[in-house]
Formats: C-alpha cells, sequence, structure tokens
C-alpha cells in the first residue's frame, strides 16, 4: 500500500528540516512531498540542499491551492492514502501510522487527528479553543456529526475523497470547510486522539487581525456546503 | 426636461470614453470579449443623453420625475452588471491560474528522476564493468 505525506510550507525555514526529519524518522513506511508554495525565505533552499522531494509552485497560491497540488501528485502517482501534516512543527509524525490503520480497519474515507478528544498536549489559547468549538457546534446542528477538531491540519485519507479534493479545494482556510464537504457528501470522517506540540517556528496563518474574518468566512463556507 | 448645457456635458463625455475605448481596442491592450459590454453601455445611454424625450415615459411609469436621473440611474445599473460580470470572470480566472501553476510545479518536479539516475549510478558502473569485458574479450 502506498502512503504519502503532504506538507505545504509556505515561509517555513526554521522548522520545515525539523518535519521532515520527524516524518522519515517516526513514519518511515510513509512516502514524503514537501510543496513549497512560493516562500519569501530560504524554504526552497534547505529542502534543495537536503535532497528533500519539493514541489516548487511558481506562484503563492494560499494553503488551499498548495495542500490541493500534493494531492494531485498522491492522486496521480497511484497513493491509496494521503496525509497531510503543517509544515511549522506542531504535529507529531508518529501518530500517522496508527491513522492509517485505523483509515484501512474501519474502511473510512478520512482520519482527523484531534486535540480535543482526550485533551492532552498543546490546547492553543481559549479564544482559539472557543472558535473550534463553535465550528463543532456549528457541524453538529447542520451535519449532524460531532467533529471535536474541524480545524486540525493532521489528516489522513483515502483516493475516493482525494478525488473530491482534486476537484475543488478552498483556497485559504480550507479545513473545516473540506471536512463539511465530505459531511455532506456522507464520507465516513473519524477522529482519533493526538497531542500536539506548538509550533517551533514561523507564525500562524491566522493573526488576531484576521481572526474575525476567519471565523465570519469558515461560518459562511460551513453553511454555504449545507446548502449545497 | 434636461437642461442644454448638462446634455452637452454628458454626450461629450460619453464620446470621449467611446474614442478612448476604440483606439484601446486598436491597440488591442482591451479585448473586444470584455468591451462589447461596455460599448452596448455607452451606446444606450448616449441614445438617451441625445433624446432625452425618448425614455421621459419610461421614466415615469418607474416613478422617477426626471430623465436625467434616469440617465443616471440606467448607468448605475449597467455599471454594477459590468462590475458583477468582471467578479465572475475573476474567480475563473483565478481557478485557472491555480491549475497552471499546480501543473508547473508537478511538471518541474526532477525529484524521482534524479533519485532513480542516483540509482542507476550503478547501471553507469555496469556500463563500466561492461567496457571492462568487452576490453577482455578483445
Amino acid at each position: 500500500m502506498k502512503k504519502l505525506i503532504i506538507i505545504p510550507a509556505y515561509n517555513e525555514q526554521e522548522s520545515i528540516l525539523d518535519t521532515v526529519r520527524d516524518v522519515e524518522k517516526n513514519a518511515p513506511e510513509f512516502d514524503y512531498v514537501v510543496v513549497n508554495d512560493c516562500s519569501k525565505d530560504d524554504t526552497l533552499k534547505i529542502c534543495r540542499e537536503h535532497h528533500i522531494h519539493v514541489l516548487d509552485l511558481p506562484i503563492n497560491l494560499g494553503i488551499g491551492g498548495a495542500v490541493q497540488t500534493g494531492y494531485l501528485y498522491a492522486y496521480r502517482n497511484g497513493y491509496d492514502i494521503a496525509a497531510q501534516i503543517d509544515g511549522d512543527g506542531q504535529h507529531d509524525a508518529s501518530y500517522l501510522g496508527m491513522m492509517a490503520d485505523e483509515l484501512v480497519s474501519e474502511d473510512l474515507d478520512m482520519v482527523i487527528g484531534s486535540r480535543f478528544i482526550d485533551n492532552e498536549g498543546f490546547q492553543s489559547s481559549w479564544i482559539r479553543r472557543s472558535g473550534i468549538h463553535f465550528f463543532t457546534m456549528l457541524m453538529r446542528v447542520l451535519f449532524g456529526k460531532t467533529i471535536t477538531d474541524a480545524t486540525s491540519g493532521m489528516r489522513l485519507c483515502n483516493r475516493r475523497t482525494m478525488e473530491l479534493f482534486i476537484r475543488d479545494y478552498p483556497r485559504d482556510y480550507p479545513e473545516p470547510e473540506t471536512v463539511a464537504r465530505l459531511l455532506r457528501h456522507k464520507y465516513k470522517v473519524k477522529e482519533v486522539p493526538v497531542k500536539m506540540r506548538e509550533r517551533s517556528g514561523g507564525v500562524s496563518s491566522i493573526s488576531p487581525r484576521k481572526s474575525v474574518y476567519y471565523m465570519v468566512k469558515v461560518t459562511l463556507a460551513i453553511f454555504m456546503e449545507r446548502l449545497r | 426636461m434636461m437642461s442644454f448645457k448638462l446634455q452637452v456635458i454628458l454626450v461629450v463625455i460619453l464620446l470621449a470614453a467611446l474614442a478612448v475605448i476604440v483606439a484601446m481596442l486598436k491597440k488591442r491592450t482591451l479585448d473586444l470579449k470584455y468591451v462589447l459590454v461596455w460599448i452596448f453601455c455607452l451606446v444606450v445611454l448616449l441614445i438617451f443623453s441625445i433624446f432625452p424625450g425618448t425614455m421621459t415615459k419610461l421614466a415615469r411609469f418607474i416613478g422617477i420625475y426626471s430623465p436625467v436621473n434616469m440617465i443616471f440611474f440606467l448607468g448605475f445599473l449597467l455599471a454594477v452588471t459590468i462590475i458583477f460580470t468582471l467578479t465572475v470572470s475573476l474567480s475563473r480566472t483565478t481557478g485557472k491560474v491555480r491549475k497552471l501553476a499546480q501543473m508547473m510545479a508537478l511538471e518541474n518536479d526532477t525529484w524521482k528522476k534524479e533519485n532513480e539516475e542516483a540509482e542507476t549510478g550503478a547501471g553507469v558502473y555496469a556500463e563500466h564493468e561492461q567496457a571492462h569485458e568487452e576490453l577482455h574479450l578483445q
């Protein structure tokens, strides 16, 4: 079974190497590919110097476009499972093997690593947590399913889901929206408990100033998903 | 009714705009596909500016008292339509550009090839061996 890890990276020069080493060490049965979203720093240079497999986007597409490139690569190269982790070192690659087993054994379409099942590891600030809980509530009302950590960028999916993602993938802040899309299509989504770390480098794409825009946009996107 | 002064001003502005568009079309800075709607808009406004009487009835019907306001209203509606069609085509173009960038990234991915070459470093070695054997045969 061919398995790929997609690592989207935008200005991650401090953490990309650690992330990749973590993947090589803790998820050796996976291939991996870094998608460089036209970083302005030395991310690409570092990847090339260390012979890390990197797809280099000629223009900045945003996290959604970058991740979709990874799914496109996975699908075209016949991978059965595509996983996705952030390039900032938040996610522990050692969970991916277990997540893949879960996906196969329970015949799921997507497995999400959630911080809020066992509530262990880095839990983010209370304000972000309340945003995430709001999405949990919203999706429970709209789709009748409980997703505790829809914003988690640590996820793993099968070819069926890849097909859906290749056809259409949101540009920015794609995580909750894509989960909503899978739920709408009645795909089987399951969460497993993981521990996350605090990011080791770079800055979050959601600054305080953007957080209002983030909440409005994502909420609207989830509603639109229900209307489709 | 509309004052003659305003009529002249409107006609001059509209004709100037039309002239600019035609000039840009000649130089091919504009794509005719996107300009047709502008030309249509300008011509409609031009007709109504020159013959304001033609739309007095229409203005009355909608409840607009002055034909001048009718021209402004019409201009506003047409402008909003054009802006909206631009938003639509911008969304489409964004999608196309994204696809293009992704294809380029996949196309320029030489990693696999390099790795195979690294593996067929053994291939180069084999060639050496073959050459040796050939030498021996001679």
